[in-house]
């Protein structure tokens, strides 16, 4: 679980850990069955060391499960870079997905803009890898793996295209 | 001939003029409830020597927009200029003219005919502009050489595979040294390997400095180009310009995959 | 039931979808069944043997006597075999004049009462009585009068009673030729014209006249005072008729030879007719208007055959698809033979009888009087052999159309079928090359026969059809006037001839309906063509040839594949003239090459409208129609 997202989740309003293991929940659906449910108070005491988040009202209570959390200035500054990362994770479409509702869920930016900003880059290197894959001879070894690099990207700009669909029409309907 | 000479001296004035333009371009289809609007008013420009890809889901009117872009429909309203003249109110035979000279046309469907060679095919266009049977010849078997396809001349479309067919569509399309190359499709019905070879052919053509405009879904088709256009519902929503990267950056998309 | 119900759904729906082509083939096919209906009216008409009729229905006499005294009738009424008489009655010679038409006439006294023999009937008005006579019906045709007209007889002002005809004459123009034995060949000698058999001194006209021809001669009947008040001093009776039946009607040939020949030659010996040789004379119109009739019919059915041809050819180049999809959602064979079958069937019945009812509409036309005998009044019915006949061909041509998808179905796989772009054009590469030297109109049009070879055969076919009816009716139309010119349309007095009329009706009306198929077929032809290049044209023109060049090379494609044909009509059409009648020459060569100019450029006409609206079409859209 990148730190980032949970910061990300933060920036909408204080919550207290449950709260936001319930909002990844809904997120993520059937895949968030798949997190731990600790795993969250973990990247929260992280992040809190870190000095990315603070604890808010009542800082006493030991029951973590009770303490709210909230952004500090270097959190939010910190969740503004991410958003306008366009560094491309591993196969785990997770991040970005929840960068996305994130985003939109704290009003932070327009997903739209941020799914646009993604899909530039992607086009880029598509662009390289494809020109690479054009100046190596046919059935190399080098064209062979610059050719499944092409096809990845070509599917992730896929998604990207549904992810602005779907985007564009839940904002139509706002 | 001479007109060809005029032409060329035209496009060296001319050098990073807008080859094609339009402002306000419109297509639209039915009336009152259920009037559809394919093209809603359009603004683009493509420089000379660029290659523009315009992209978008199913439906949103690219094809419709090329059609317009190639004198194969009279748009509704709007203007459209082709190498500084006003190419929207052309009649069919202005327009007639037009695909003649100055604009090649790729069709999604090739729409070669099944009876002639490949030669024949690409000849056609150059018999029509008023070559000499001998010269159209000479024009096809040099385009032919210049898609790979040299040796194929006289096959029929039906003994050619679909990369192929669709090469000697480019071919037709280049027959009369067009200015600007349209292309619909190009690569709808290849499989990667097919598409691999159109991918080279533009490229080359690119190099060599022909305008080529291609709708397409294809992404890696897309990325081949100097500048995306996307269109959504009939109106131009994004564009996005891609530079040309550098060796360096490769080494960023193979860590991605550590 | 379900698959029956869905059966009619499909095929209501491909009829909707095609709605052009299906009116087109109900067209098509009605035309057919209007020529059909119409040629078996014509049939009916010029077969039938009123005469028969007439003979009934007057009580015809079976022997007639031409007397030159009234005592000659006492011998024959006594003689043996006779069973009943009428008359004898005075005949005297006169002339009618009437609206400036002039003609001879016999008028023969009767009394008001009606009579056991020869008792003609009215078909308008009353019988005679003083100043009123009654003129028999052909020649009333003929000279322009109706009941109630008035007419100048002998310089006497008379009024029209009424209208009858009879068995006893052959009608107008033939009033003598059936006056003696025709009916025997070794009487034969005596069937001469008129006034041979005649050869009574006192057949004579106002002023001493012989009477040369006998077809001017009309028949008249008038009161016995009014007969005998037409004569004069200069002019005194002609002869007396008298009208015998015989108890064995078959020994009238007998009868007459038994008295006619021994006295040949004589003056003032009576002379006869037989009804046998008027029943023969009847005979030979209806063998006349058949010699018109039958190649005409068998012109039309040609060419309504063609037209429908060509608009089935097409239909079933598109059925390899449906079948194919059809077959792809689980419709069994015979599902797909039944979707097509009904779906022609109902479109055949539903244009047979359409054309049923236009062709009894138009029949009464031909019903003109131009046999004056009962069979021919008013308008005939339709007759359940011609109904039947007329469903009947409705059916074979559905099942004809049907056969192929079915067969299809049955044999091919479905992806075949489902692939099949109808069959791929053929490649000629000599006229591709050829071609290329060609300005661009020939060049498409050229490359456009050459790609579909079948169908330009079948366009020729078409134009020779075509052709083959105008020569043929070119070379009835010189024939019927070298033929008629000496017996012409009009007598001296001005009257119309009505053999000579009806037979120029029929030709007439045949080079009408032959004309009107003619054009249809054309039209058929020409739109057909258009339709199967659109994709061809749509792509040359989006290749940047100018609408007009396009144009013209469909005119181009159209008029190659017509010349060919057109030219072949020629011969053809000869042949099924002289097979139709012998004798007669080849029209005037520049009467054919009008013919075939013409035709050639009513297809190149007819092509440009179709082409021009294809034209009309933007380029997109007619790229999408699947290149046939």
């Amino acid at each position: 679980m990148q730190q980032e997202v949970v910061l990300a989740m933060l920036a909408k309003e204080p919550s207290q850990g449950y709260q936001l293991r319930a909002r990844l929940n809904d997120a993520l659906g059937p895949l968030g069955e798949a997190l731990n449910a600790g795993q969250i108070y973990v990247v929260l005491g992280r992040l809190e060391k870190a000095g990315l988040i603070g604890l808010d009202g009542d800082a006493t209570t030991r029951d973590h499960e009770r303490k709210v959390y909230v952004l500090t200035a270097m959190g939010q500054e910190r969740v503004s870079e991410w958003l306008a990362e366009v560094s491309w994770p591993k196969p785990d479409l997770a991040e970005f997905h929840l960068k996305l509702i994130a985003a939109a869920q704290a009003g932070l930016a327009d997903p739209i803009s941020i799914v646009d900003a993604q899909r530039r880059e992607l086009l880029r290197r598509l662009r390289d890898a494809q020109r690479a894959e054009m100046e190596e001879p046919d059935g190399s070894d080098a064209a062979l793996l610059l050719e499944g690099i092409v096809l990845r990207l070509q599917a992730d700009l896929r998604w990207l295209e549904a992810c602005e669909g779907t985007w564009t029409t839940r904002r139509r309907k706002q | 001939m001479k007109e060809e000479a005029m032409r060329k001296e035209e496009a060296m004035t001319n050098v990073g003029a807008a080859l094609l333009r339009t402002e306000g371009l419109r297509k639209e289809y039915g009336r009152d409830e259920s009037l559809v609007r394919a093209v809603d008013h359009v603004d683009l420009e493509v420089a000379r020597g660029e290659t523009l890809a315009i992209m978008g889901p199913s439906g949103c009117g690219k094809s419709t927009l090329l059609h317009l872009l190639g004198g194969l429909d009279q748009p509704s309203g709007g203007e459209l200029w082709l190498n500084g003249r006003r190419i929207d109110h052309l009649s069919e035979r202005g327009l007639a003219n037009l695909r003649r000279r100055e604009i090649g046309f790729v069709f999604q469907a090739y729409h070669l005919m099944d009876e002639l060679t490949a030669r024949e095919n690409v000849e056609l266009p150059a018999l029509l502009a008023g070559r000499s049977p001998r010269r159209a010849r000479q024009r096809a078997l040099a385009l032919l050489d210049q898609v790979g396809l040299a040796d194929r001349g006289n096959h029929l479309p039906s003994a050619l595979s679909g990369g192929q067919r669709q090469r000697v569509a480019i071919a037709r399309a280049l027959v009369n040294e067009p200015l600007v190359v349209l292309a619909d499709e190009p690569t709808g019905n290849l499989d990667s390997a097919a598409t691999l070879e159109v991918l080279r052919l533009f490229d080359h053509l690119h190099a060599s400095g022909l305008t080529l405009v291609i709708v397409t879904h294809d992404e890696r088709v897309a990325a081949t180009a100097d500048r995306i256009a996307s269109m959504r519902d009939g109106a131009l929503v994004d564009e996005t310009r891609l530079t040309g990267g550098t060796q360096g950056n490769l080494r960023d998309l193979i860590s991605l995959e550590r | 039931m379900g698959t029956s119900l869905l059966v009619f759904r499909l095929a209501a729906r491909d009829v909707r979808r095609h709605l052009a082509q299906a009116v087109l083939l109900v067209v098509a096919i009605a035309a057919a069944a209007a020529t059909l209906t119409m040629a078996l009216a014509l049939n009916g008409v010029t077969t039938q043997h009123p005469y028969a009729a007439t003979r009934a229905a007057t009580k015809g006499p079976d022997v007639v006597a031409y007397l030159t005294s009234a005592g000659q009738a006492t011998k024959l009424v006594d003689a043996a075999g006779v069973a009943d008489h009428s008359g004898p009655y005075s005949v005297a010679s006169g002339t009618i004049r009437f609206d400036g038409r002039v003609a001879d006439v016999f008028a023969e006294g009767r009394s008001a009462a009606p009579t056991a023999v020869d008792q003609p009937l009215l078909t308008a008005g009353n019988w005679v009585r003083p100043d009123g006579l009654v003129v028999e019906r052909t020649f009333a045709d003929a000279l322009g009068v109706s009941v109630g007209d008035h007419v100048t007889l002998n310089g006497k002002s008379f009024s029209v009673a009424g209208i009858a005809v009879t068995a006893a004459q052959a009608p107008y123009p033939n009033l003598c030729n059936g006056t003696l034995l025709a009916s025997t060949p070794a009487v034969s000698k005596f069937s001469n014209a008129c006034p041979a058999s005649f050869n009574i001194p006192l057949l004579s006209l106002p002023g001493h006249r012989e009477l040369s021809s006998a077809d001017d001669v009309g028949q008249i009947w008038t009161t016995e005072t009014d007969a005998i008040g037409l004569t004069s001093k200069t002019s005194p009776l002609t002869m007396y008729a008298l009208n015998l039946k015989l108890t064995h009607s078959d020994d009238a040939a007998a009868f007459v030879y038994d008295r006619a020949a021994p006295t040949f030659g004589q003056s003032t010996a009576p002379t006869f007719s037989n009804w046998e040789g008027l029943a023969s004379e009847d005979a030979k119109l209806v063998q006349d208007g058949q010699g018109v009739l039958q190649p005409g019919a068998l012109l039309l059915g040609l060419l309504a055959i063609a037209s429908v041809a060509v608009l089935v050819g097409r239909r079933l180049s598109e059925y390899a698809r449906r079948v194919g999809l059809l077959k792809a959602v689980g419709a069994k064979p015979s599902m797909v033979a039944a979707t097509f079958l009904v779906e022609n069937l109902v479109l055949a019945l539903f244009a047979a009888v359409v054309g049923l009812v236009a062709g009894w509409l138009v029949s009464p036309l031909l019903t003109q009087p131009g046999a004056a005998l009962i069979g021919t009044a008013g308008t005939p019915t339709l007759s359940a052999s011609t109904v039947a006949e007329v469903i009947g061909l409705a059916i074979v041509v559905s099942l004809a159309a049907t056969l192929v998808p079915a067969i299809r179905a049955a044999r091919s796989s479905t992806v075949a079928a489902l692939n099949d772009v109808a069959r791929p054009p053929r490649r000629r590469g000599r006229f591709i090359r050829m071609s290329s030297r060609l300005p661009i109109p020939a060049l498409f049009g050229l490359r456009l026969v050459a790609r579909r070879p079948r169908r330009a055969v079948l366009s020729a076919a078409n134009i020779a059809v075509t052709v083959t009816g105008i020569v043929t009716v070119l070379a009835f139309h010189a024939y019927a006037d070298a033929r008629l010119a000496g017996s012409s349309a009009l007598t001296a007095g001005g009257l119309s001839n009505p053999v000579v009329n009806r037979d120029e009706q029929m030709l007439t009306i045949i080079t009408i309906m032959l004309v009107t198929l003619a054009v249809l077929n054309a039209l058929f032809t020409t739109w057909a063509m258009v339709l199967d290049a659109r994709h061809s044209s749509a792509l040359m023109r989006a290749l940047g040839a100018r609408t007009r060049q396009v144009s013209s090379g469909l005119v181009f494609a159209q008029v190659l594949s017509a010349l060919p044909g057109a030219i072949l009509g020629i011969p053809l059409g000869f042949l099924l003239f002289k097979a139709a009648v012998h004798g007669g020459t080849l029209p005037p060569p520049t009467w054919l090459a009008a013919a075939v100019l013409g035709a050639i450029v009513a297809m190149a006409a007819l092509t440009v409208v179709p082409a021009r609206i294809g034209a009309r079409q933007p380029v997109t859209e007619a790229l999408q129609a699947e290149a046939a």
